[in-house]
């Protein structure tokens, strides 16, 4: 008996939060935002600080009056990098009415592009593909940091300008240059067009890339297969596990190169992950790492300790500061939007928080020590270059900014737009 | 005897009888009702978010049929079906993207509805060559080759090789319009929708139509005791390796089926763990049972949508739940196989079963 009362308080409750979790009701005057993390898939190592970095953002924005006064609620589900999971994700955020989306992956995010486009829903997401910042292609996709392919050609670029005059081989042949990624994830493959390219335009000699999975703990086969090849460089487009595994292995095996990493392989953690092996990787950061003398770091600091404090400051990424700027600049395009006379608590208000917001930014700062952003109706690459930076002596060092706009203002302008 | 009920302990006389698809008025009156259900009732009613998760549930049970098919009637264990989606997918896509269809295949909007049957036609040939292991192994060894299927084809051809085709390498995009049925440009979830009901409907048909008949009961026989079906005359690898055919040829429309879902394709939609997933489907629909089939993706499915949704007026007041809950949903897929594998084990459609038959039997149950 006892047991059939506690199963129908059970049921009722569960009633009562489901028909409560749908109500649209109740929270009519706030403005819905959306997300869709991954804290639980292949990317979780990364993704879960990023998705507590974004709850704690907006609860700052909250805290701070919300959009022009009117408050945000923000509702994310976490979809374990899956991406049939990400496709219903999206569609209950679009019930709960969300007008705009902050979306995780690569895969995912190019998957419901065409379905954001027709819906026309800012969808701000982690993934920085290169793919998703042509408006004519991918109008209502944006996010805040230089994009895959910025970083991967000013990651090379900073190396060949600053390590390579160095080497006892330099004016003696080509350096070598070979990609470490995982060929089946979009997110690892999107800049690799776009970095041969690159290795091209330099004169790099090209070698044979290596499929290393997001998940590897284990890339002997990989470092054996590239000690044939002697590269100078290598390219690694993974997450900071794996990352970390080939850098290990790449130690331990002796293979004596240099390692530029894209900037989600590259945190705070992978010190940690991989040892001594680690000193010298270089890697492109979007915006400063955790805890860096910024202009709005002791927000995210703050934050952090204040709305997470199950989670010890010490063990907090740069990714919770990339989540920042994510939400920054959404409220900036929101704050705008808004003051033009856009209801942002209404449905269908997407294409006014582009143009009268997200549109009209330019060389905006968001405190962070990322590159001014700006959008334009005709191009939604937000920075025209990438910080890289080194791991070394225990520290994170800059070893150089390079402005690709500045340096190859013919093909940034033509040629390099949406890839 | 034609009548609208089946009379109490009055069972069939003969076999065709017992097999016989519209056995009473009653049950044609339920199927139709199903039918109106699903074709008028659900996108009528019901909102968009809805809608995609009817949507998912079909796909879910596109996938689970073939798994049903080799695990629950012939007996043949299988990790691998995710492979044999993404070989429909894939071929699917290239066609629609490569091919050089006349243009008034292109006019006459039969492109995409050619490539799905073409693409059923490869992944049931491909899974007929990862089946053929099954002539010489069962059981746990069988799981074996059937993942290696999973490993060789998304992780090696379909990413190393397929997916490099068209120089964007990895994704194919689908550009707008390109999935046309007839006159219908299938572009929102309604109409995606549609499509799932459609092919899923005939799914089940063939499925149901092929397990009354010779195959399907030859497929039983191999399951219970293969040796002894083999000493009743039946030919156990050509049934083994047209099982494996026919999962493979629905695995194939699944994924099919899926390009019209999603305009996006990559090797990430095809992980093992929708293996594994599908796996799980039919331990807890019920094993050797359409509707375990179906059933088992309704639960699936909705179940985790239904647990997400109430987590988040839960968040207002406990907000680590939200990122709590993503490890409870993952604990919540593994504690119900194991639930349903100790109290339950004939999963879903035997509950289903069972109340069934408390109704036909009523007010004289016993």
């Amino acid at each position: 008996m006892k047991k059939n009362i506690f199963a129908k308080i059970f049921v009722i409750l569960l009633a009562v939060a489901f028909v409560a979790g749908f109500s649209t009701a109740a929270v009519a005057k706030k403005i819905r935002i959306g997300g869709i993390m991954d804290t639980t898939g292949a990317t979780s190592d990364v993704g879960k600080d990023y998705a507590i970095g974004m709850a704690d953002a907006f609860k700052y924005i909250n805290s701070q009056g919300g959009v022009n006064g009117k408050k945000i609620r923000y509702v994310w589900f976490d979809y374990g990098y899956r991406i049939p999971e990400a496709i219903t994700k999206y569609k209950m955020q679009k019930r709960l009415g969300s007008v705009a989306i902050m979306g995780w992956g690569t895969g995912d995010t190019e998957a419901l592009s065409p379905t954001v486009n027709k819906d026309k829903i800012p969808y701000v997401s982690a993934s920085y593909s290169a793919h998703l910042t042509d408006p004519k292609k991918t109008p209502y996709n944006l996010f805040f940091s230089s994009d895959y392919s910025t970083n991967a050609r000013s990651a090379i670029t900073a190396w060949f300008d600053k390590k390579w005059p160095k080497h006892k081989d330099f004016g003696k042949r080509k350096p070598r240059f070979a990609c470490c990624y995982m060929f089946a994830s979009p997110y690892c493959s999107a800049p690799i067009k776009a970095i041969k390219d690159q290795a091209k335009l330099l004169g790099f000699e090209i070698g044979p890339d290596q499929d290393v999975s997001l998940f590897a703990l284990d890339t002997k086969s990989q470092i054996m297969a590239l000690k044939k090849f002697k590269p100078d460089l290598l390219w690694h487009g993974n997450t900071t596990m794996s990352v970390a595994a080939t850098v290990r292995d790449a130690y331990a095996l002796g293979l004596g190169t240099d390692w530029i990493v894209n900037n989600w392989g590259f945190d705070e953690n992978l010190p940690r992950l991989a040892g001594k092996a680690a000193e010298g990787v270089m890697g492109a950061t979007p915006c400063a790492f955790f805890g860096q003398d910024y202009k709005n770091m002791d927000l995210v600091v703050s934050s952090a300790e204040k709305y997470s404090p199950g989670v010890p400051i010490g063990k907090r990424l740069i990714r919770t500061v990339q989540a920042w700027g994510d939400a920054l600049v959404l409220w900036e395009a929101m704050k705008r939007a808004d003051k033009a006379g856009v209801d942002l608590t209404k449905k269908g208000c997407g294409p006014g928080i582009m143009k009268k917001g997200f549109e009209t930014m330019r060389n905006f700062d968001i405190g962070l020590g990322a590159a001014p952003i700006s959008y334009t109706a005709t191009d939604h690459r937000p920075a025209t270059g990438c910080l890289i930076q080194e791991w070394k002596g225990g520290k994170f060092q800059p070893v150089e900014a390079v402005d690709l706009k500045k340096r190859w203002p013919q093909k940034w302008a033509k040629e390099w737009l949406g890839w | 005897m034609s009548s609208v009920w089946l009379p109490c302990g009055d069972y069939h006389q003969n076999y065709a009888e017992d097999q016989g698809w519209w056995q009473t008025n009653f049950l044609k009156g339920k199927m139709i009702l199903l039918l109106a259900v699903v074709f008028i009732g659900i996108p009528l009613f019901v909102d968009e978010y809805w809608i995609s998760v009817g949507t998912m549930i079909g796909y879910t049970a596109m996938g689970a049929l073939g798994v049903q098919l080799l695990i629950g009637y012939a007996g043949l264990l299988t990790l691998g079906h995710a492979a044999f989606i993404a070989v429909g997918a894939y071929t699917s896509v290239m066609l629609i993207l490569q091919f050089p269809w006349p243009q008034f295949l292109l006019d006459w909007g039969l492109a995409y509805p050619i490539s799905v049957f073409i693409a059923g036609i490869v992944a049931g040939l491909w899974s007929v060559l990862f089946g053929l292991p099954s002539a010489k192994v069962k059981g746990f060894y069988l799981i074996l080759t059937t993942m290696a299927a999973q490993f060789i084809t998304v992780d090696f051809i379909l990413t190393q090789y397929i997916s490099q085709i068209g120089g964007r390498g990895q994704a194919f995009s689908l550009p707008p319009g390109t999935i046309k049925i007839g006159p219908w440009v299938i572009e929102n979830d309604t109409q995606v929708y549609f499509v799932m009901a459609v092919v899923l409907t005939l799914m089940v048909i063939v499925l149901a139509n092929l397990l009354r008949s010779k195959p399907g009961r030859a497929w039983v026989a191999i399951r219970d005791n293969d040796i002894a079906a083999e000493a009743l005359g039946i030919n156990i690898v050509w049934y083994k390796l047209l099982a494996f055919f026919v999962a493979g040829f629905m695995a194939g429309i699944a994924g099919a089926f899926w390009v019209c879902n999603t305009a996006a394709l990559s090797p990430e939609h095809f992980q093992w763990f929708l293996s594994l997933w599908l796996v799980g489907v039919i331990l807890i629909g019920g094993v050797g049972s359409i509707q375990g089939a179906i059933f088992g993706s309704i639960f699936m499915v909705v179940v985790m949508e239904l647990l997400q949704t109430g987590a988040i007026p839960l968040a207002e007041y406990y907000p680590k739940i939200l990122v709590d809950f993503a490890y409870i949903k993952d604990m919540a897929f593994g504690l119900a196989i194991c639930a349903f594998l100790i109290y339950e084990p004939n999963g879903l459609a035997y509950r289903w079963w069972q109340a069934k038959n408390y109704f036909n039997l009523w007010p004289f149950s016993y």
